[in-house]
């Protein structure tokens, strides 16, 4: 296997693309549910408008809040957009200056996460709190079955960058896929809602403290923080997903070739979301959310799927 | 470096840092005339010793390869010669003592000053010269050339450490931990005392050497039983599980530069055992170390690591969540030595991924004392100022200690493995070790390597969620005692001792390729193989990258600092898309609670964090909690509800308790048979001598 390497340019590209698509993902995950419960719901490009009016508000912050409380969403944000950097979009190569892989993309989220979880409780509310010590529940099991899955396909192919691993499986993937990639690809089906914090884990239309993870810590954001958090959380879910398809179905130009490639490559990337996020709507208006103390069951097939996988691949 | 430094000069250093060390000593004599002064020389003795002790530990790591430094010390008893020797891995761990005895060192004075004020003079002249000795027992015991040098340092730092640990504060509870520490540590310095005098006896003398040759012409069972007597007295004092009882009793229980120099660096000295007896001393003298040697010390570090971190989340006493880190630390470092011992001496793929995963399990070494180290500072700043320990009293105090704060946040991001600090790089290369390790065997010993990857995974997901535990709760929020409330910064000194470790992390983390190359030496030593720098750091000391291309299954190459400045660039993007478009400006408010007015009860509390994982893992936990309502009249109104909750540790309810009942059962059987009668004890004696003369006697 002798893969080309990609500039460092179209990495960037690619980082720059999941941020700016990133609302419009959840825009379109959030017109597919309505249509799906007969509702008109808003358009797609809502997302773009709240971000650009929390952008231009003025911020409320709390008094008991600490001078961290400032930076916190401007990191959030850098840990995930960095993430993003790490995921190939239009291409299926590792760049020419390695930068991070898998396990550095999970503990960029991993850093997100935390830092969300601390801004919850600078501000000294029973709601962040409760946020905060939920996602830090359920973000710890979540991992290690992820880490499974991202070694499943790493065993084989010896590396764990992910343009690496895309091109390793080649374009030929859907002719080459073996039961330990089926049984992945269903763990990883079964942690995406877990990840990008949607029922039947978390309910990102609520602030209701029945049901809220992730919400509950944004409590205390306003103004262009908030949008900031908002930014970072639509870009986290596009960086998982992308994740997933860098994992199971990578496609694009495996060398700097022309602008045809990468274009093709952004096509099959677009198409390839498109499906996921129908997928995660799908569950979503089908599925009630869990207790929060069902999660480890339900995290549980995912671990059970992504150990066979494991073994599979190893045995 | 270009010429290899003189070994003259590095000779020197060792006895400028023996005699810097033992100036501790004029404590005692200075402390007549001014307590202050007295605290002061001895800090600045162990200050110059520690900076002769880097220079030291640095000459030898970048200077000549494979060369052993030695250095015969006076004659002391009539039947043994004593030596010093410094070979690669000595050095690395005389570095890894030194680099955080400077910041104790730094951070020291302040601390026994502004913590306990009203101390006699005797009392901190005495923990001064103890943490003199300590330090000096550390540094030369790794250093050691010969059996009985060794054991004279390892029972100097035991003795020392106990010293620093009951003195101070003198009540009940810092006792028995030193008590406990005591009992066990003995415990586990019985097991080396046995594996050390089997092998000088073949020999016929003290000196490494002589042992190793000794070693040679052992049989397989009897060296196995040998290196699991002293696997067991080393992992007593490095707290592996389960015999990591008495760690988060005495760690916290020290001043808190010593805790940090207990947990960053003592344990270290274990492991630094663990490594001489199983590569070095009774490593067979050609072939693969016995197989079950590495698994068990594979499965004791991710025991260790899972129960660690799962016991430090249910703790509210700030240190003692910090010294069940230290227990979580061991295990992850333990899994990397683990794996290098199943895989080293194999064919030249194995030993490729030996010297990987041994890399990872220094380094990691480093990494944690720096950044446990950092946390035990922060954790004594809170301690000096507040007089707390236990978080749910705390709180608020970000606003009050902000450069404490942000320290403390540094160690907390370290410690959780996040990128991009050093804790994630060690673990990223554990985490690629285990990779090749278990694409290197496949089958049943693949999957399990593979198995405790995914539990390394859940230590740092569970490590996160304790660490946003406890920093939230005592830095974040409100105050919730008076004690948080009136506190105020610490002294400069003490927070230039936290700032030292603190840029240790950070430049650890970022470029991490420099620390690589200081690995050299050990790894190739140890393992016969190519040295660290070959299979880890390929294009320069900025991307970090693991070169499994010798094993045939390609390479991975992260480069820290590049998504170092990524982030910086991201931050500062951000930064100015939230200044530029912010119009309005910013005001104040009170935090939401629902219409009431808000209150430091509102606040969330470490256990109610740490209840849904509480619940989670109950099986392990078994929470105990009582709940009782006092009612005024009416059942419907309650006036006040008391909450108990408690976890138990497992590992001393169903093991140590048991045998403290067997102790006790024992024990009382025998004082029926003591009658206290002169005659009874002189027949026991007798007849234990019969019995001993029947069994041993004949051969002779």
């Amino acid at each position: 296997m002798m893969s080309g390497e990609i500039s460092v340019v179209i990495v960037l590209l690619d980082m720059a693309l999941l941020v700016l698509i990133g609302p419009l993902v959840t825009g379109i995950i959030q017109k597919i549910k309505a249509r799906l419960q007969c509702r008109q719901g808003a358009g797609v490009l809502q997302p773009y408008r709240d971000i650009r009016k929390l952008l231009r508000k003025g911020t409320v912050q709390a008094d008991t809040a600490s001078g961290f409380f400032r930076s916190i969403p401007v990191l959030v944000l850098a840990a995930t957009v960095a993430a993003g950097a790490l995921v190939p979009v239009m291409r299926a190569a590792p760049p020419v200056f390695p930068m991070g892989d898998a396990i550095m993309l999970l503990g960029l989220l991993a850093l997100a996460r935390f830092l969300t979880a601390l801004g919850a409780l600078d501000a000294g509310g029973a709601f962040g709190g409760m946020g905060a010590s939920r996602e830090m529940t359920i973000a710890p099991l979540v991992e290690p079955v992820l880490m499974m899955v991202v070694f499943s396909t790493a065993l084989a192919a010896g590396t764990t960058e992910l343009g690496a691993l895309a091109a390793h499986r080649g374009t030929s993937w859907i002719l080459s896929w073996r039961a330990a990639d089926f049984l992945g690809f269903a763990a990883m089906l079964v942690l995406l809602p877990a990840e990008t914090g949607r029922i039947p884990v978390d309910n990102p239309d609520t602030h209701l403290e029945l049901t809220m993870l992730h919400e509950g810590m944004l409590l205390e954001h306003s103004g262009p923080g908030l949008g900031c958090m908002l930014l970072a959380s639509h870009a986290r879910q596009i960086v998982t997903l992308g994740l997933v398809s860098a994992l199971f179905f990578p496609f694009g130009p495996t060398e700097s070739a022309g602008a045809m490639g990468l274009l093709l490559g952004a096509g099959a990337f677009a198409v390839k979301i498109l499906v996921l996020a129908g997928f995660l709507a799908l569950v979503e208006s089908s599925y009630a959310k869990l207790r929060l103390f069902r999660v480890p069951q339900y995290l549980g097939v995912g671990f059970v799927c992504a150990l066979t996988a494991l073994a599979l691949r190893i045995l | 470096m270009s010429s290899p430094p003189d070994p003259a000069i590095l000779l020197t250093g060792t006895i400028l840092m023996a005699s810097c060390y033992g100036a501790g000593a004029l404590t005692l004599v200075l402390a007549r005339w001014s307590g202050r002064l007295a605290i002061a020389a001895g800090h600045v003795a162990a200050l110059a010793g520690a900076v002769a002790g880097l220079g030291v530990s640095l000459g030898v790591l970048l200077g000549d390869q494979g060369r052993t430094l030695t250095l015969p010390l006076p004659v002391l008893f009539p039947f043994a010669r004593l030596s010093l020797s410094m070979d690669g891995l000595s050095a690395y761990f005389l570095l890894v003592i030194s680099l955080v005895a400077i910041a104790a060192a730094l951070y020291g004075p302040a601390y026994l000053r502004a913590h306990s004020p009203d101390a006699g003079r005797a009392r901190q002249a005495a923990q001064v010269l103890a943490l003199n000795v300590f330090l000096g027992c550390m540094s030369f015991l790794c250093c050691a050339g010969d059996a009985l040098t060794f054991l004279l340092c390892w029972e100097g730092m035991t003795l020392a450490s106990y010293v620093l640990v009951v003195s101070d504060d003198r009540d009940g509870e810092n006792a028995r931990a030193g008590h406990l520490y005591m009992v066990m540590a003995h415990g586990g310095t019985a097991l080396l005392f046995i594996a050390f005098f089997a092998l000088t006896e073949r020999a016929g003398a003290f000196d490494f050497a002589a042992l190793r040759a000794a070693a040679g012409g052992l049989d397989a069972t009897t060296r196995t039983a040998l290196f699991f007597l002293a696997l067991g007295g080393f992992a007593t004092k490095a707290g592996v599980v389960p015999l990591h009882v008495w760690l988060p009793r005495a760690h916290p229980a020290a001043p808190s530069h010593v805790s940090a120099l207990m947990s960053g660096v003592m344990l270290k000295v274990a492991i630094y055992g663990i490594l001489r007896f199983a590569f070095d001393l009774l490593a067979p003298v050609t072939g693969p170390l016995p197989p079950s040697w590495g698994w068990t010390v594979l499965v004791l570090g991710t025991t260790s690591a899972v129960v660690g971190v799962l016991y430090a989340l249910q703790q509210h006493d700030l240190k003692r969540l910090l010294a069940f880190h230290s227990v979580e630390n061991v295990g992850i470092i333990l899994i990397g030595v683990g794996l290098a011992m199943v895989l080293c001496r194999r064919e030249a793929a194995g030993v490729a991924l030996a010297t990987l995963a041994l890399t990872a399990a220094l380094l990691h070494t480093l990494n944690h004392a720096a950044f446990k180290g950092l946390l035990f500072l922060g954790a004594g700043s809170v301690l000096c100022r507040t007089h707390v320990r236990n978080m749910e009293e705390l709180g608020g105090l970000a606003r009050r200690m902000p450069w404490t704060t942000g320290l403390f946040l540094l160690g907390a991001v370290a410690i959780s493995a996040l990128p991009p600090l050093n804790g994630f790089v060690s673990e990223w290369l554990t985490f690629q070790a285990l990779l090749g390790g278990a694409g290197h065997f496949h089958g049943p010993a693949g999957l399990a390597i593979v198995l405790s990857a995914a539990m390394l995974a859940l230590t740092g997901g569970l490590a996160a969620a304790c660490f946003a535990k406890a920093f939230g709760v005592t830095f974040f929020g409100r105050p919730r005692t008076s004690h948080a409330e009136h506190a105020t910064e610490a002294p400069a000194s003490m927070i230039a001792g936290m700032v030292w470790l603190g840029a240790l992390c950070v430049v650890l983390g970022v470029a991490p390729g420099y620390a690589v190359r200081l690995l050299d030496a050990p790894t190739a030593a140890l393992l016969d193989g190519p040295g660290a720098s070959a299979v880890v750091s390929i294009r320069g000391p900025l991307v970090l990258s693991a070169e499994l291309a010798l094993t045939g299954t390609g390479a991975t190459a992260i480069s820290m600092t590049v998504l170092t400045a990524l982030l910086i660039a991201l931050a500062a993007l951000a930064w100015a898309l939230r200044r530029g478009s912010s119009g309005v400006a910013r005001r104040e408010a009170p935090t939401w609670t629902c219409g009431m007015s808000p209150t430091e009860r509102f606040d969330y509390t470490a256990t109610a964090f740490a209840k849904p994982l509480r619940l989670v893992f109950a099986a392990l936990y078994r929470p105990r909690r009582e709940v009782t309502r006092e009612t005024a009249g009416t059942p419907y109104v309650a006036s006040r509800i008391h909450y108990y909750g408690e976890v138990v540790d497992v590992a001393e309810t169903q093991v140590y308790h048991r045998v403290q009942r067997g102790i006790t059962l024992l024990s009382r059987i025998i004082r029926l048979r003591s009658t206290g009668r002169i005659h009874g004890y002189i027949g026991f004696v007798l007849g234990a001598l019969f019995v001993a003369l029947l069994l041993f006697g004949v051969g002779r």
